[in-house]
């Protein structure tokens, strides 16, 4: 009873933490608490777009006029600051860092991310004790804090970042959640390069307060966020997670990435079973029960966000492919059926108007498609053969193959051809009713390929630079839509 | 009943129950085991055998062994009670080299099918799991395996058995009968429902669990405690 008691009281003051960051992540003042040359002043200087007022504290007279030279106020204290402070990002040595934290939660700031790191992952007595007394300070003031040893936030609507690549724009609605500073970078960066927006970002290192769980419950109820995505190491309390991530998952699509796949040696056990619940076992059974959607790497982290907000959901898996090439189209259809993707006969009306203009000598107008002959030159062909598939009731999805190593030679003479293709196949997503995935194989012309795949992303199409990551994005995008339709 | 077991063998000291004790928890908690019993002389074993009826499987009962055909601790196939007598005589002399020997069950031989292996683990982090693979050598080469976290809900059980790898055995290979898949889900489903029941069980193998289109049964059980330490 005392402790079922004790817990129900854990929950409570877990729950009013986690309320505590809807001003954390709307803030509309930030102060950095020790930012200094050595580091660059990056903290002050990435966040520099902050929409809010930004202040500095800093009381090394010695840093204090390069901080004044960006056009930031520094102040001595927190309590000189002359507005109320919505959060504060602490770059302050271990030792001193429960003081900066009594001192954010006496001025009533609204949360703080500690970039001090020294704590657990350091291993030493010091750093546990620290990092005990720093969970008691803000659980007891209900303070939300991030971290410690983390690079906090990065809110490209409001201008807030931990780094000066990051970018800023008018906001999204994907949420990333990341016990790494390095794999969060990554992925704003990543996302950026690929045309995803994202609301909020947060880097959360040794998730000493608040961890993956709240994190992902903050997520689940706020109503910018579509979409999900988590890097992550270890739990503190795993039921909980468990338990967060089968609820958030009925909601909203959680892509998660698992570190730290590999067995540093098995437990002692008794039984077989015990020998075979190995750790990344168990996790991917808790991935999958949950109903998240499992990845492996940056890469497929991003494909898979990319299909689930780029790509028109379905639950289909009947893929007509069209390639440029016999090779391409004999491996496009490798890669979509080791997926699990059916690539079914066209209907006899679909076969019948191919027939009518796809050069078959040398190419197929059977799926998979190989449209050598018939498209290089004519965009006005790519879109007859594309509505065609569109209108084929057989057909879920399709995916149309830009051979970029055969075509850059062509393009460099006639730039007129890849404009029209641009818009060709823009337009056609544009109109389409079906999953509609580009995949632009760059071969020795990456530079090219990229230029391609920019230009198609801004006319909102999504492109993958391989079949396998195309057809592996979509496949899971799918398994999604269809476990969510069998709800 | 079961009670009393888990204390004897916690009075004991030990955090593995045998065989036969292993079954008979199981069983009064409704899982579908094999009804096994345990002789502490050729003359019983025969008795036991007769009642149950043949032919019988002997197997060593010794908490020390986890691989009882590498002991020669296993005979199969027992016609007659002359058979068991000998059979009994036997196990006891390739397995006098062991230190417990605590005698032999004696149980039915199980009717054809396909061998799973169904089993319990605790994950220091997440608690409970439910596991189930092909059983025998299959698993322990291939790790053919799915797991599950406790409670498993219905959906669970099916997704589990459908992930293995080794599902076309179980669906009727080469014109074999198909197991009765629905009563494997069943049985991962009382496996989950046990673990939640029985805080301080830390382990359990069932294997084999023999799956026919008849339904499914566990040939062999093994139930491991949780450091006292650690119990609830």
């Amino acid at each position: 009873m005392i402790a079922s008691e004790a817990s129900a009281t854990y929950a409570a003051v877990q729950s009013e933490l986690r309320q505590g960051l809807a001003r954390v992540f709307h803030p509309r003042c930030i102060a950095v608490v020790g930012d200094k040359q050595v580091r660059n002043y990056s903290w002050l200087k990435s966040l520099k777009p902050f929409t809010g007022s930004l202040y500095s504290v800093q009381v090394d007279e010695r840093e204090i006029p390069g901080i004044e030279e960006l056009g930031i106020k520094n102040f001595k204290a927190l309590a000189d600051i002359p507005e109320p402070i919505d959060f504060v990002v602490c770059a302050a040595p271990r030792a001193v860092a429960p003081h900066i934290v009594r001192d954010c939660i006496a001025v009533g700031t609204g949360g703080v991310a500690l970039f001090t790191s020294g704590f657990s992952e350091h291993g030493d007595e010091q750093g546990e004790q620290l990092e005990q007394e720093l969970i008691q300070l803000a659980r007891n003031a209900r303070l939300p804090l991030i971290g410690p040893n983390c690079m906090g936030l990065h809110i490209p609507r409001l201008g807030v970042r931990f780094s000066t690549d990051q970018p800023v724009h008018a906001g999204g609605d994907i949420a990333f959640i990341s016990q790494s500073g390095t794999h969060g970078l990554n992925f704003s960066l990543g996302a950026a390069l690929h045309g995803l927006y994202c609301s909020t970002l947060v880097s959360f290192g040794n998730g000493a307060v608040l961890e993956a769980a709240d994190y992902l419950d903050y997520f689940a109820d706020d109503d910018t966020v579509e979409v999900i995505g988590m890097y992550i190491e270890g739990v503190r309390d795993g039921p909980r997670f468990a338990h967060v991530l089968r609820d958030v998952a009925q909601r909203k699509p959680v892509v998660v990435w698992k570190g730290g796949q590999t067995e540093v040696g098995k437990r002692a056990t008794l039984s077989h079973t015990a020998s075979l619940t190995t750790n990344s076992r168990v996790w991917n059974a808790l991935v999958h029960q949950a109903g998240a959607i499992p990845v492996d790497g940056l890469d497929e982290m991003l494909d898979v966000v990319k299909a689930l907000r780029r790509l028109r959901p379905t639950t289909g898996r009947s893929i007509a492919l069209a390639a440029m090439t016999g090779g391409q189209s004999v491996v496009i259809a490798d890669d979509f059926a080791k997926a699990g993707f059916e690539i079914p006969l066209l209907s006899a009306a679909s076969s019948d108007r191919l027939r009518e203009f796809v050069n078959v000598i040398g190419g197929s107008a059977e799926n998979p498609l190989d449209l050598v002959n018939t498209v290089l030159y004519d965009a006005t062909a790519v879109r007859r053969v594309l509505d065609i598939l569109d209108e084929d009731p057989k057909i879920d999805a399709i995916a149309f193959e830009v051979s970029a190593y055969i075509m850059h030679s062509r393009w460099a003479k006639n730039p007129a051809l890849l404009e029209e293709l641009l818009d060709t196949v823009a337009a056609f997503n544009q109109a389409s009713t079906k999953t509609f995935v580009v995949i632009i194989y760059p071969g020795h012309v990456e530079a090219k390929a990229a230029e391609v795949r920019d230009a198609l992303q801004q006319r909102g199409v999504a492109t993958y630079p391989t079949f396998a990551r195309a057809a592996t994005a979509l496949a899971k995008a799918i398994a999604f839509h269809t476990a969510r339709a069998e709800l | 009943m079961s009670e009393a077991l888990l204390d004897q063998a916690r009075a004991e000291g030990r955090t593995v129950l045998n065989e036969v004790e292993s079954k008979q928890i199981l069983a009064a908690a409704g899982l579908p085991v094999i009804p096994t019993k345990l002789a502490t002389s050729p003359n019983q074993a025969a008795e036991i055998a007769t009642a149950l009826g043949f032919p019988v499987a002997l197997k060593v009962v010794a908490t020390t062994i986890s691989h009882k055909s590498d002991h020669g601790g296993v005979l199969l196939n027992l016609p007659d009670a002359a058979a068991v007598r000998a059979a009994y005589d036997e196990i006891r002399a390739s397995t006098s080299h062991l230190a417990a020997f605590d005698g032999v069950s004696v149980q039915p031989m199980a009717a054809p099918g396909i061998e799973l292996m169904i089993g319990l683990a605790r994950d220091p982090q997440f608690g409970s799991i439910v596991m189930v693979g092909l059983g025998g050598v299959l698993v322990e080469v291939l790790e053919d395996v799915a797991l599950r976290l406790v409670p498993l809900a219905p959906s669970d059980a099916a997704a589990m058995i459908r992930e293995i790898k080794g599902l076309p055995l179980l669906q009727g290979y080469r014109g074999a009968p198909p197991a009765d898949l629905a009563a494997i889900e069943a049985l991962l489903i009382a496996v989950s429902r046990f673990a939640t029941a029985n805080p301080d069980i830390a382990e359990l193998d069932l294997n084999p669990v023999i799956a026919s289109p008849d339904g499914v049964r566990a040939v062999d059980a093994r139930i491991v405690l949780t450091e006292n330490e650690y119990s609830q």
